[in-house]
């Protein structure tokens, strides 16, 4: 009897029923119409300068929503993640050379092995920054970074300062940038079917709840630190997938750009400025900012440009919306179909029943 | 009936403060157990030691035979023992529903449940019952930290349900809660017991507690003093003394010999003769300092101070008492600015200061200092002492006080270098008086000054009070050890349930019949002074 009355509250009456049939509808609509546009874009501009952005792009938006997958998700700010940029790079590039790679579409095949290495060095990185939390965690991974940085530079297997070369790809100079942006977009699609996975899981709620009130949730029987260590894993390997995808497009790997602390802050400010903890949000952020990054480099060359445009857009964004742009778009979304819904209640929500209203 | 819970000899300290001190506790199958006593007297504490939020070096502590001292949170959580917390904790930008998907399943594996989607239709469903049950399942979509605070409790405790858990323990249920609700609680918490589940309750309001617990045990400075049903532990005249602060005062001599004599408790002498002390019939004596009229705060949905009115006399020490949750440290913030209050006005030496910034009713001269350790105890001695001149900026004003400051509290001197934090809990105490001091206040506020301390402790720094009272400070106090503090004061208050309730000097507030039953709630306490 209760079970079922409870049903119906959340199913919910049917005028609702179909307007949330509409926006589905409309949602489905949207989501062909921006896969037709990605999938389509390099056959669509061929020129080289916008493909190799694109490329850069989709690299950062893999990497974005990867690192969303565990900050985002947890709340615990990361500012590592290059290390698993870099790791994946050398692990391709040293695969490629020692096993002798011909260059072409094989040295994609080892992207997957790139993202084990990834985990791989994930896993006891997690155990020591996440005996820490949130604040000291911050400091930690930055410590563990540098220390990456630093062996990159001195170990004599990742080549020092010299770096290591990756076999030529052998693409015509036309269609070159093609393969490396058709492999990123369908790494891309998995990073953003395993956030949504983890999202709608009760791992991710778990995830979600340690970010409220890690205390609590303890308390509530969530194995606190597995949980934030096999996601810290799971967050690890598309990072390590895009960064040997990344250094093989370039051709070469050097450890300052495998270790790049940049890369540690741009992955927070493209997920904040999206929105962080959403799906779409460090979808958005990294298509934004990256892009917008290099074209401005490319287009005025000049190097402290897109810092600026970097910093009005930051002000902009902080003023305007202060929690990233997809949350407060869906909150404007909410408070909108709420009114829609019901009209009488306009903008109060149902904080204002009493208690023993609620209670009767 | 065996325990299903069960502590024994437990002890915990912090920082020279003893929290626990061989501490024990038999919960039974299927009961409801309550569990009181004064503020500071372990209850938080040894829930956080059963649910493994405090580690302990002494102690044992058993659910259902197993062992599970020290271990962490979620796997006691795991055995079947669920806890709400004192100030409700709720995954705020999670849903209703959410947060009550949270729980972890006991019997499922781990990696069944990595894997599954959150919230199948059965676990939704299961979710929506507990939340209907409660009574709001009409919330469930709208995020947790639009809840009112009633709200939140229900969420809290229906979130654990989920679980189905063999032991719930909750902490304060009742607490800032509106009486309707705290019946539906009561209701919901007794339907609960007959379906088997046993409960340990932590709870102040004591008609909550008496009217739905089969056993009560009282704490008193981190030890069990009493278990026993409801009515024993009324009747027991120890336990009026843990709550009124007891020792070898005179006052407690004469309470003990008249409950034994079965004579009047009422002495003579007593002018109050109706519980309510209307403020136009207040005591004469000297002019009042601070002036409080009908005041009403309270924070979020509810009013803690309902009309609250009382004159604080210059140059006296004034204190007021009552039970946990009366409106004590509320008014205390209300002084002091800390908390806005709704209605009514606040004089000080004629001047309205109700509704002044905190920092503008300091620089009128009254400091308070507050409940909990407010030491930066990283910080040294000399420096925290400091800190309280840090909006003087000149210097040799600055170092004239401290001096008079070191004289009045050698241990300013003695130990200036050391880190407040490696201070005992009385000596943190009187750092916190010479730091207050450094401002030379009219009024001094203090909040609870005995809290947490050993009775000789307690006894140097209800001496260092009436020092400063002797330097011509003007004194308002709240005190939990209402004995001690009402014969220190020349004026008592007793507050209760947010009104004033008696008011007179210390000793006729002290010796006043009612006082026992305004402690232990109902009229059973009367018994116990009988």
């Amino acid at each position: 009897m209760i079970g079922r009355r409870a049903h119906e509250r959340t199913t919910g009456a049917g005028a609702s029923g179909r307007r949330r049939l509409a926006w589905r509808l409309l949602a489905a609509a949207g989501l062909l119409v921006v896969a037709a546009v990605f999938a389509l874009f390099p056959v669509a501009i061929t020129d080289p300068t916008a493909t190799s952005i694109a490329v850069f792009t989709l690299v950062f938006m893999v990497a974005t929503v990867a690192w969303n997958v565990f900050s985002g998700y947890s709340g615990y700010l990361a500012l590592g993640h290059a290390v698993f940029f870099g790791c994946g790079g050398y692990a391709v590039a040293l695969a490629a050379r020692d096993w002798h790679f011909k260059g072409g579409w094989d040295v994609f095949g080892l992207l997957p092995f790139a993202g084990l290495v990834a985990a791989a060095v994930a896993i006891p990185v997690g155990v020591i920054a996440l005996r820490t939390r949130r604040h000291t965690f911050v400091v930690v991974t930055i410590a563990i970074f540098f220390i990456f940085q630093l062996a990159a530079f001195n170990l004599s297997f990742t080549g020092g300062t010299s770096g290591i070369e990756l076999p030529i790809a052998p693409f015509t100079a036309a269609n070159y940038n093609q393969p490396f942006y058709y492999v990123a977009l369908a790494v891309l699609v998995l990073t953003v079917a395993m956030s949504w996975t983890v999202r709608r899981s009760r791992f991710g709620l778990q995830l979600l709840a340690i970010r409220d009130d890690e205390d609590r949730a303890r308390g509530l029987g969530v194995k606190t630190t597995r949980v934030k260590l096999v996601a810290f894993v799971l967050s690890a390997i598309p990072v390590g997938m895009v960064g040997g995808l990344y250094f093989y497009f370039l051709g070469q790997i050097f450890p300052q750009f495998a270790f790049d602390p940049l890369f540690d802050i741009s992955l927070a400010l493209m997920a904040f400025l999206g929105g962080i903890g959403t799906l779409v949000g460090p979808l958005l952020g990294a298509l934004v900012l990256e892009s917008l990054q290099q074209y401005l480099t490319q287009t005025f060359s000049g190097t402290g440009t897109y810092l600026i445009a970097y910093g009005v857009l930051f002000l902009v964004v902080i003023l305007l919306l202060p929690r990233g742009v997809v949350p407060t778009i869906g909150q404007y979304l909410a408070s909108r179909r709420a009114r829609a819904l019901d009209p009488g209640a306009a903008r109060e929500p149902a904080v204002r029943h009493d208690v023993a209203g609620a209670v009767r | 009936m065996s325990a299903l819970l069960e502590v024994t000899g437990v002890s915990k300290s912090f920082g020279g403060v003893h929290a626990l001190t061989d501490c024990g506790l038999e919960v039974s199958e299927g009961k409801i157990h309550g569990l009181i006593g004064p503020n500071g007297s372990g209850k938080t504490t040894l829930f956080n030691v059963i649910t493994g939020y405090e580690r302990i070096q002494q102690g044992e502590v058993r659910f259902n035979g197993i062992e599970i001292t020290n271990a962490p949170p979620d796997r006691v959580f795991g055995l079947g023992v669920g806890r709400t917390f004192q100030l409700t904790r709720l995954f705020g930008r999670l849903s209703v529903l959410e947060n009550m998907l949270v729980a972890t399943q006991r019997e499922q594996g781990w990696l069944r449940g990595v894997l599954r989607r959150s919230g199948s239709l059965a676990e939704k469903r299961r979710a929506m019952e507990l939340l209907e049950f409660v009574g709001i399942a009409r919330l469930a979509h709208e995020p947790a930290s639009n809840l009112s605070y009633g709200q939140r409790k229900l969420l809290e405790l229906a979130s654990l349900l989920v679980a189905d858990p063999d032991v719930l323990l909750l902490d304060e249920p009742a607490g800032g809660v509106n009486p309707t609700l705290i019946e539906h609680l009561a209701e919901r918490i007794s339907e609960l017991n007959g379906n088997g589940k046993t409960f340990l309750i932590v709870e102040h309001n004591m008609e909550f507690v008496m009217s739905l617990c089969d056993q009560v045990t009282v704490l008193s400075q981190g030890t069990a003093l009493v278990t026993g049903t409801p009515d024993v532990v009324r009747a027991n005249p120890a336990v009026l003394d843990a709550y009124l602060g007891g020792e070898d005062d005179e006052a407690t001599q004469r309470r003990l010999a008249v409950s034994t004599t079965g004579g009047p408790a009422r002495p003579t002498g007593v002018t109050i003769s109706s519980p309510i002390v209307k403020p136009a019939e207040r005591l004469g004596g000297p002019e009042a300092l601070l002036r409080i009229d009908g005041v009403v705060a309270g924070y979020g949905g509810g009013d803690i101070l309902k009309r609250v009115s009382l004159d604080v006399p210059e140059g006296r020490i004034t204190c007021i008492v009552g039970p946990n949750g009366a409106g004590k440290s509320t008014l205390l913030a209300t002084v002091s600015g800390l908390l806005r209050l709704r209605r009514g006005e606040i004089r000080f030496g004629g001047e309205v200061i109700s509704g002044l910034a905190p920092r503008q009713i300091l620089a009128k001269g009254i400091a308070h200092v507050p409940q909990a350790h407010s030491l930066f105890p990283d910080m040294t001695v000399r420096e925290n002492v400091e800190m309280g001149a840090f909006t003087i900026d000149d210097r040799a004003l600055v170092a004239q006080r401290l001096a008079t400051v070191e004289e009045l509290y050698p241990i300013v001197r003695e130990r200036a270098g050391e880190k407040a934090g490696s201070l005992s809990g009385g000596q943190q105490r009187l750092v916190e008086f010479a730091r207050c001091m450094m401002l030379d206040p009219t009024l001094i506020v203090l909040d609870e000054p005995s809290m947490g301390l050993d009775p000789q402790t307690r006894k140097i720094v209800f001496e260092m009070v009436e020092l400063m009272n002797s330097r011509g400070k003007t004194i308002l106090l709240v005190e939990q050890n209402a004995r001690a503090g009402l014969k220190l004061s020349s004026h008592g208050v007793v507050l209760e349930n947010g009104i004033v309730r008696l008011a007179g000097s210390g000793r006729e507030v002290l010796d006043h019949p009612e006082i026992g039953a305004l402690y232990l709630g109902g009229a059973v306490a009367t018994d116990a002074t009988r």
